[in-house]
């Protein structure tokens, strides 16, 4: 039997033990705290915000603003939440510029979640606040702003209101766009695009045209510095002016070009040696080809050397001398230089070219002067470049690309610089000498193509268009502009031909760019001497 | 004895209580200012965004254009490049004589020259 002071013992050595597993519980908890709190603080990491998905920024080669999202506050309403549906209806349509019918509309059902309006300005969002109605939401939004407005839309495109591409490069880049915060650098540049666009928009005012465009691209990296198409539209507004058009006529449609395509014709028949530069052609018009007659604008004399054929752009000339290669070697060339098929670029928009699926004697000749085959104005440019730039065919880019690409060689080097001599001849001595500039050796073709209206070709219709590079000796550049159906003024003499209308235009846009490209101004003058 | 320890015990509990309190609440008022600062941030931010678009509307080349023939009088003249920077001596090597001599050359005929460089443009 246990004393009572043995019990006392035992209960006390009880209690000391309970009070030490507290004392060493109490601490671990303590420690516990301690770490949580202080030393691992980390631990606690907030979650990240997850950003709203939205598009990047797209900037011109120089990085100045393209196309930007911008933060904007949409406003949802809840009618299941009024009282008076017809009052809110009333009371929001005041302070937004939300339309009261169509609200009353929606909120006469109280139910759904009905949205009041998009883009609310700070000024409505205060408003509205004001309001004290109960069941509405702000919802942040994003707006896509196009700083420069209306001088690169064509190009660049626009968004839905759900900020989904739907045309232009904000389409065909869209993945990109999407995927990626770093803004997207595209080949345009601003202010060469404003004075393409300009120059464009003067010349059709002129000439009282349709329409009008103009491509500016460096002909060894395929970037395109400026494309514009006119008329073109506001791509902040979501909806078009009158006169306004979307279509790009630079890419998405399809054109008889007419006396520019002779640059292929000639191009083919140096690369063949089928002509020497001085040998005589006969152009006594009109020239007889089966049921057909071939006309020159205007009266060349009996006889020509190939190279003022040429220069003073004779059909007959061209058509003789391409007869010499014939369609077996004509077609092949062509499709060599991209010209029929479709050309690839970031741009969806983009026409395929139509050429007669017969092609016989007749389709060569009239195909060598630019009539029976319909392409794309950057298509041209595209085949064009290769013709200049020392024989490779280079891919046109919308995105900045500073080394030349190493394209395909369709034309031997020595074929090129014969070519440069012949369009250089166009301007100092030919149909192009408006286009000049000095100091910057300008070479370039002329084409005034006459459009089919009813099944023949009107006179009166024309596509005028002028392709220039420069300096022709070492070509950078090319500038091609073209007027749909330009009528003659004054100023040209009362003609509407590609080099009274769209030649003098080329001159000034490449004496305002040049500068801007960098491109030296030089003293001294390359003559044609083919 | 036992009451010395409990006592301690008691004690140790209650500082340890309050200096955890203290360091949660120092905590919780630096999360508080970390978020007000990171919304000041993500605010000034979105100023950014829109005064960029906005100066990029403001810069646009047409708007510059109608502006300056406006208000500057300037006439529309195209560029005439006088002097390229190949032109100038290399601060490496010292240019022979002759290449100086050029230069000067090529620069006097050029201002002969620049005069009748506007017609036709």
């Amino acid at each position: 039997m246990r004393t009572s002071r043995e019990a006392a013992n035992l209960l006390r050595g009880r209690i000391a033990i309970a009070a030490l597993i507290s004392a060493v519980g109490f601490s671990v908890v303590a420690a516990r705290l301690v770490d949580v709190m202080v030393l691992s603080s980390t631990v606690r990491r907030e979650s990240p915000v997850t950003p709203a998905i939205k598009r990047a920024d797209i900037v011109d080669r120089n990085g100045a603003l393209i196309a930007r999202d911008l933060p904007v506050t949409d406003l949802y309403a809840t009618p299941a939440v009024f009282w008076d549906p017809a009052g809110a209806a009333h009371q929001l349509a005041a302070v937004t510029s939300a339309g009261e019918e169509r609200l009353t509309a929606a909120f006469a059902p109280k139910k759904g979640y009905i949205l009041v309006q998009r883009s609310l300005t700070p000024e409505q969002r205060d408003a509205v606040m004001q309001l004290g109605l109960p069941g509405l939401e702000f919802v942040a939004g994003h707006k896509r702003f196009y700083p420069s407005g209306r001088t690169v839309a064509h190009a660049v495109g626009q968004v839905d209101t759900d900020d989904n591409g739907i045309s232009g490069l904000e389409l065909g880049l869209q993945n990109r766009l999407r995927s990626d915060d770093d803004p997207v650098r595209l080949s345009l540049d601003i202010r060469v695009q404003y004075v393409v666009e300009h120059e464009a928009a003067e010349a059709m005012q002129s000439f009282h045209a349709r329409a009008a465009g103009g491509i500016v691209m460096n002909v060894h990296t395929g970037e395109i510095w400026a494309l514009a198409s006119l008329p073109d539209y506001e791509p902040n507004l979501r909806k078009l002016q009158p006169g306004d058009s979307v279509r790009n006529r630079m890419t998405q449609d399809v054109y008889e070009l007419g006396s520019i395509f002779k640059i292929f014709a000639f191009t083919e028949a140096v690369e063949e040696k089928t002509v020497s530069l001085d040998e005589p052609i006969n152009v006594v018009s009109p020239y007889r080809l089966g049921h057909y007659l071939i006309h020159d604008f205007e009266r060349l004399g009996p006889a020509l050397p190939a190279a003022m054929v040429f220069a003073d752009s004779s059909n007959i000339g061209t058509a003789q001398i391409e007869l010499r290669s014939g369609p077996d070697k004509q077609k092949p060339f062509l499709r060599k230089l991209g010209l029929l098929s479709p050309l690839k670029t970031e741009l969806p928009e983009m026409a395929s070219p139509l050429y007669p699926r017969h092609w016989e004697t007749v389709e060569a000749a009239t195909i060598a002067y630019g009539h029976g085959i319909s392409v794309n104005p950057l298509t041209f440019a595209a085949a064009a470049a290769a013709v200049v730039n020392g024989g490779t065919l280079i891919h046109p880019t919308f995105l900045r690309h500073r080394e030349a690409q190493q394209g395909e060689r369709v034309i031997s080097e020595e074929t090129s610089r014969t070519m440069r001599q012949l369009l250089r001849l166009v301007v100092t001595n030919g149909t192009g000498t408006k286009a000049d500039v000095p100091g910057y050796d300008v070479g370039g073709k002329t084409g005034t193509a006459e459009k089919a209206e009813n099944g023949s070709y009107a006179h009166h219709l024309l596509i005028s268009s002028f392709c220039g590079v420069f300096p022709i000796d070492d070509p950078q550049f090319l500038v091609f502009l073209m007027l749909d159906e330009p009528h003659g003024n004054r100023e040209s003499g009362g003609f509407a031909t590609g080099g009274e209308t769209a030649a003098p235009a080329v001159g000034r846009i490449i004496a305002r760019i040049a500068p801007l490209l960098g491109v030296a101004q030089r003293d001294t003058y390359v003559a044609a001497n083919p | 004895m036992i009451r010395i320890l409990n006592f301690t015990l008691i004690v140790i509990t209650g500082l340890i209580s309050l200096g955890v309190y203290r360091i949660a609440e120092q905590a919780r008022m630096t999360a508080v200012e970390l978020r007000e600062t990171k919304s000041e941030i993500a605010s000034e931010n979105q100023s950014l965004t829109v005064l960029g678009a906005e100066w990029a509307r403001l810069t646009q080349p047409a708007r510059v254009q109608a502006l300056a023939q406006r208000y500057l009088n300037l006439n529309d003249r195209p560029a005439v490049q006088r002097a390229s920077v190949t032109q100038l001596p290399s601060k490496f090597a010292p240019p022979p004589e002759s290449a100086i001599r050029n230069a000067s050359a090529v620069m006097a005929q050029r201002s002969r020259a620049i005069p009748t460089l506007h017609a036709g443009t």
